[in-house]
């Protein structure tokens, strides 16, 4: 037997476990991991490679996890935005698991006979059967319908588990917010680690999700020392070092990957894509709209979260205006427009990309025919009852596209030498596992050098 | 643009094999598709006409639909041939050629289709009117590892429709049918949580 194929029996059997970490951004992770708020990373850290990573365009976890989960573009896997339009129609729906066109990480791994045990990973509401056991994630809303095989849910219901925080407590006070995030994480942390040591598995995927949750609203604590929760920020990182280094002490050979689906940053300003086009007498809309269902006759273009363009096409919309001829022209009219739109006299659109620079496969026809990428603080929103171009409300922090994070437990030499894009974690995790990619995924295995 | 692939029903003499193209045919031009029918029975009287029933005018016959079928597959058109194909080696052949291929296995024992007889041809091939009719006096030979097989005497047409559906929809050929899999209530709650993180 030569070397190369007793290492290929060596890895036949082996497994993997990923932990994500919803929204942590590498430049935060490496500080922490440089200034010992994560003193049990910073050892994982040693036995391994920590990298910067690209996420989806849109950067938003819907999206980002899904590509995660399929390593496809949202060309092929479908996924958006956390809602989207049906079909000939301004109607909104919210895409769901069942909506997602490619194969799974996991149900790939269930049919080499691997068995998966995957916990909150967005996006995948309703459960759907697999070789393991699945617990939905954001937006799961019945513990029911978010739990694989339904036989597990007592025992979820005895382990205290949550599905998630719930953002809305914020209304009532930040502490009430910053009580429900910690306490999600430690009935997560718990079902984890019980579901780690109990479970015959081959690969376990578990994700902490209130790390976004805790950015979005306590982002302005980390800079500053004398915010009232900058502590607080610090110690909740803390317990997640905690629960990373509780599992770093079970590893056996298994490979450990840490992710994250995008970065983060503070806000400047929110920004509401429909006000600009409303301004500038693309989008009209009916009084008192509440979505963009509520768009109006005459219109040429409209914004769906966060950054999502879309012209209103004859023949793609009941009441599109813009003739298939017109499409080049006024694409180019936007995008010139949107360059131009300034906070302090800095242009706030970093690029605008267009559909086929970044979407391919099957469901591009469902993508809109512009994203438009903005500079780290100003976040791009879609709602349609703004008066403002641009203003601040609750939320101190925002996704990014180019500042996830990526840990696997191998060398740095075993890796390409290119920045990891999240299409390539679930092909990096299958080759961990001596199994090949199916086809149809756009990302390529981090541990393929060639 | 959807993905061209090809439905191949094989089966008896009046086992469903046109009903069920029927009903395939109008969901996926539902979930615009665009999708072509080659019905057996239509083909003998055009492409195939003249062409009998020996083994060698039944494998023409089938050779015939097949490259039709890859035709419209290469161009994005969903084909369903609804014919009896009764020999494996042809149906294999086609598949070979065709590549993005579902064979789907109609399957009704003969006393069901004997007693059913909606054309009338059961009662006159085994009354020896008719020479070479499958499953009488000419062989049908069961495909070895089809995609799909629907039991047509125990199960409705729209059963085996859902049945094949949902296999289109597994191996990905198909987009499933936007469900509500969320009641109004459950609308209204994801909404909310969206708009408090400021999704909405």
């Amino acid at each position: 037997m030569g070397l190369l194929d007793r290492f290929k029996s060596k890895d036949k059997n082996r497994r993997a476990v990923l932990i994500g970490l919803d929204g942590a951004p590498y430049t935060l992770v490496r500080r922490f991991i440089e200034d010992g708020t994560m003193p049990r990373l910073a050892e994982l850290v040693k036995r391994g490679t920590l990298l910067q990573m690209d996420t989806t365009i849109p950067d938003i976890s819907s999206v980002a996890w899904t590509s995660f989960m399929t390593g496809a573009n949202p060309g092929r896997h479908g996924i958006y935005g956390f809602l989207d339009l049906q079909p000939n129609s301004y109607k909104i729906y919210f895409p769901n698991s069942r909506h997602i066109q490619c194969t799974t990480l996991w149900e790939e791994a269930g049919r080499r006979g691997r068995r998966s045990i995957v916990i909150n990973v967005p996006s995948t509401y309703p459960a759907q059967p697999m070789n393991g056991i699945l617990v939905s994630g954001f937006v799961a809303i019945d513990l029911n319908k978010a739990t694989y095989p339904p036989e597990f849910v007592p025992k979820l219901r005895e382990l205290d588990y949550r599905i998630d925080v719930d953002a809305r407590k914020v209304q009532e006070s930040h502490d009430a917010l910053m009580e429900d995030i910690l306490k999600t994480l430690e009935r997560r942390v718990e079902t984890l680690l019980y579901l780690y040591d109990n479970e015959q598995w081959d690969l376990f995927i578990g994700v902490i999700t209130s790390t976004d949750r805790l950015q979005h609203f306590f982002w302005d604590a980390i800079e500053d020392e004398n915010h009232k929760y900058h502590s607080a920020f610090l110690d909740y990182y803390a317990l997640v070092d905690d629960f990373l280094g509780r599992i770093g002490e079970r590893l056996g050979d298994e490979t450990l990957f840490i992710m994250s689906d995008h970065g983060f940053t503070g806000i400047e300003k929110q920004v509401y894509l429909n006000r600009w086009l409303a301004d500038n007498g693309y989008l009209k809309l009916k009084e008192n709209a509440r979505s963009i269902e509520d768009i109006a006759e005459g219109s040429r273009a409209f914004a769906l979260d966060p950054g999502r363009i879309y012209l209103n096409l004859k023949g793609r919309y009941p009441s599109g205006t813009v003739e298939r001829a017109y499409r080049r022209a006024l694409l180019d009219e936007i995008k010139q427009g949107l360059s131009e739109i300034s906070a302090n006299g800095t242009a706030i659109v970093k690029r605008v990309y267009e559909r086929d620079e970044i979407f391919s496969g099957p469901r591009t026809d469902a993508a809109p025919d512009l994203c438009v990428q903005p500079i780290y603080g100003y976040d791009l929103k879609g709602a349609v009852n703004k008066q403002e171009l641009m203003d601040r409300d609750l939320l101190t922090g925002m996704h990014t596209q180019d500042d996830a994070t990526l840990f696997i437990s191998a060398p740095r030499d075993d890796l390409r030498p290119d920045k990891p894009h999240i299409t390539d974690v679930a092909p990096t995790i299958l080759a961990s596992m001596g199994l090949t990619a199916p086809e149809g995924m756009d990302g390529r295995s981090m541990f393929a050098r060639e | 643009m959807a993905k061209g692939f090809t439905i191949w029903f094989t089966g008896m003499s009046g086992a469903g094999k046109t009903t069920l193209a029927r009903l395939i045919e109008a969901e996926l031009k539902n979930r615009e598709h665009r999708v072509e029918v080659l019905d057996g029975d239509i083909i003998r009287t055009n492409l195939s006409k003249g062409l009998g029933f020996s083994k060698e005018d039944r494998d023409t016959n089938i050779r015939r639909i097949g490259f039709v079928c890859n035709l419209l597959t290469r161009n994005e058109v969903v084909a369903i041939a609804a014919a009896i194909s009764p020999y494996r080696e042809v149906r294999d052949e086609v598949r070979q050629m065709i590549g993005s291929f579902v064979e789907v296995y109609v399957k009704c024992p003969i006393e069901v289709l004997a007693e059913r007889d909606v054309k009338g041809l059961y009662k006159r091939a085994f009354a020896g009117e008719i020479e070479h009719f499958t499953g009488i006096d000419d062989p049908y030979e069961e495909p070895l590892s089809p995609e799909a097989v629907v039991e047509t005497d125990t199960e409705t047409p729209e059963q085996s429709a859902a049945q094949i559906l949902a296999k289109l929809e597994e191996m990905n050929l198909i987009a499933p049918a936007l469900p509500d899999a969320y009641s109004d209530e459950d609308d209204e709650e994801i909404r909310r949580r969206l708009e408090a993180l400021g999704y909405v």
